[in-house]
């Protein structure tokens, strides 16, 4: 076991790099330039101080060049200074990341906790009117992005109930009601598409299990029927659960870019927002190499966890 | 093995009685067991025998109401004077288990395959006992060295998928057995299994059933292993009882052309290897194309023309039945003008 998540682990070592790569060479294929932006007010900027800048920033360099010693920087821990204000990355990315993790841990908590009693309700009243329903919302909460759902209950609640977030971002431990109610709404948008996906997923995978013969076997014994789903039909349906978990933390990472943004929380997703529209490259990459990072590590938990799961598993993998 | 000569005098066990078994399908609701009954009585042997597709496991499966997808339309289960098709589904639960045990077709699939052995007999021990765990666990321990499990108390921590065919049987056999049931239903339980396995299975259960005392329903499309096991035989087709019998007499001298066919299909050191062996033609009909009159009579060698007609089960000495005009005492011209329109 101990092996397995070590090799894991080098394969997730090798994706952020090439992920790192990826993105830092994306990020000089998009119009616009980071100098001319900063100078873009000055009136009768000279080419002198526009190459004075860039040589400043390190652009005038080679890009691999450039790559090279970004690389060989982060290996190190350093991922650079803001182009904007000379702030380090990684004092930016302390400050930021906290937020985002627990935004994004709200939203999975609450695609969780809605998504499963909600399969197992739908499977247990298979074709019922409540099944047809929830299909109908799942199907819904699949499809709808985000980011729409986001601005819907923004726009909703302040016209229907004149009710607003709150404006100002509170840490968890200045003003916890403040902050908890502020991170509610955008972790209820993220978190719909989980919800919707975790109980479409389950229902259909408690509905084979529930026709297995092992189920019968236990029937046979005399269980319960609340035994019977909650011991055994639960446990060997949550695979496929666990792995849609481990791609909807992604959809949820990339979600909090823009719900962030919309809701005014400063997170790494409103930190790379606002950096990508002025091209500060080091933090971009910095923020994506710790995105990737994050998104690499929860699936890694949740492969670890079908092993927990499931003895087989854990026998293949040793 | 068991005297049975007395069969009609004993009170019995577990009494089915007309039982008819729906199921709802996309082509509309189809009959997998229309009309069986028997008896079974304490130690008794019981063979449910029968083709694919005869109702047998159907038959089975309906006694302790596992039927998946499926509803008893019609008919009475009586276990120890109460019928099961009344009680509600907590008693049921009761008697599963406790009372009445079944083991499966396919011990492949048949074990939860993410709980060991020993957490799967536990369970089965405590849903009817109230006892500690470690009581529970010494009983599983106690329970593998019956079901021929070596080194049991290692073993308990053993998964499914570490065991092969005949020891996930007899893990099975083992979880069956928790409770001390008074009945034992075997479905089919040696199918998947080598034929040396299966000999030892089989012999497994003669000796526990001995050792506790258990009447035993044993469904099987095998003869030999109904000669081999059987005090009484119950012979399905197409989702009647064709025939039963005490098995001595009914596989020495069958009294209808389906158990005649049967044993004729089964080889034996004197059959003419030259010729091909004697199967039977065609196949069960599906459910949802019963022909009317006698199921069997498009595959049956003495059909004639009042085999279009149902026939009576007629009763024969020694408690025997067989459902055939063949042997209906009475004339027929008489019967023929009955109408009989319920299989049309």
């Amino acid at each position: 076991m101990t092996e397995y998540v070590i090799r894991r682990l080098l394969y997730g070592l090798l994706v952020v790099f090439l992920v790192t790569v990826f993105v830092f060479l994306a990020l000089r294929l998009i119009p616009g330039d980071v100098v001319r932006l900063q100078l873009a007010d000055a009136p009768g900027v000279t080419e002198e101080q526009v190459d004075r800048l860039a040589a400043e920033l390190g652009l005038n360099q080679p890009l691999f060049t450039q790559l090279g010693t970004f690389l060989a920087d982060a290996v190190r821990g350093d991922f650079g200074q803001s182009f904007q204000d000379g702030e380090q990355v990684t004092t930016l990315i302390g400050e930021r990341l906290p937020i985002t993790l627990q935004l994004g841990a709200m939203a999975v908590l609450f695609g969780v906790l809605a998504g499963i009693p909600l399969g197992v309700l739908s499977a247990v009243r298979r074709n019922s009117w409540l099944d047809q329903s929830l299909r109908l919302v799942s199907v819904a909460g699949i499809s709808i992005p985000n980011f729409w759902l986001g601005l819907l209950m923004v726009t909703y609640l302040a016209l229907l109930f004149t009710w607003s977030p709150p404006l100002v971002y509170q840490g968890p431990t200045e003003d916890l009601s403040s902050n908890l109610v502020h991170l509610a709404l955008p972790a209820l948008a993220l978190g719909t598409s989980t919800m919707a996906s975790i109980a479409r997923m389950l229902r259909s995978s408690l509905l084979e299990v529930l026709h297995s013969n092992f189920i019968r076997t236990v029937r046979a014994k005399g269980a319960s029927e609340l035994r019977v789903i909650g011991k055994h039909a639960m446990r060997n349906s949550v695979v496929p659960v666990f792995s849609i978990l481990g791609l909807q933390v992604g959809h949820i990472l990339g979600g909090t870019v823009i719900l962030e943004s919309i809701f005014g929380i400063p997170g790494m997703g409103m930190l790379i927002f606002e950096s990508v529209q002025m091209r500060d490259y080091p933090v971009v990459l910095g923020c994506v190499v710790v995105y990737g990072a994050v998104f690499v590590l929860i699936n890694l938990i949740v492969d670890v966890c079908y092993g927990v799961i499931d003895p087989r598993i854990r026998y293949a993998r040793t | 093995m068991w005297p049975n000569a007395e069969h009609e005098q004993t009170v019995p066990l577990l009494r089915v009685a007309d039982l008819r078994v729906e199921f709802d399908t996309a082509r509309g609701t189809v009959e997998a067991v229309n009309d069986i009954g028997f008896e079974v009585s304490a130690e008794q042997t019981v063979a449910i025998v029968g083709e694919s597709g005869s109702g047998k496991s159907v038959t089975a499966l309906a006694v302790l109401q596992l039927l998946d997808g499926g509803r008893i339309a019609n008919g009475q289960i009586v276990w120890d004077g109460q019928d099961l098709s009344a009680v509600d589904k907590s008693r049921m639960r009761g008697i599963r288990g406790e009372d009445i045990a079944m083991i499966f077709q396919d011990p492949m699939t048949s074990l939860d395959p993410l709980y060991s052995i020993g957490d799967q007999i536990v369970e089965a021990i405590r849903l009817h006992r109230k006892i500690s765990k470690t009581e529970a666990r010494d009983r599983a321990v106690e329970l593998l060295g019956q079901v021929g499990i070596p080194d049991a108390r290692t073993r308990l921590r053993a998964y499914p998928h570490e065991l092969s065919g005949g020891q996930r049987q007899r893990v099975m056999i083992a979880i069956a057995l928790a409770c001390a049931p008074r009945l034992l239903i075997a479905d089919e339980p040696t199918t998947a299994l080598d034929v040396t396995i299966e000999a030892q299975v089989l012999e497994l259960i003669r000796d526990l059933q001995r050792q506790y005392q258990m009447a035993l329903v044993l469904v099987t499309h095998d003869m030999g292993v109904v000669a081999e096991m059987a005090d009484w035989v119950v012979v399905c087709y197409a989702g009647q009882v064709v025939e039963q019998g005490p098995a001595g007499k009914l596989l020495t001298d069958p009294q209808h052309p389906y158990t005649e066919a049967l044993l004729t299909a089964i080889p034996t050191p004197e059959t003419d290897k030259s010729q091909p062996l004697g199967a039977i033609g065609g196949a069960v009909p599906a459910l949802h194309e019963m022909p009317p009159g006698c199921r069997f009579q498009p595959r049956c060698r003495h059909a004639w023309q009042d085999c279009t007609q149902p026939p009576p089960v007629v009763r024969l000495d020694g408690g025997r039945s067989s459902r055939c005009w063949l042997r209906a005492p009475a004339p027929t011209e008489s019967r023929r003008a009955e109408p009989e329109q319920e299989l049309a």
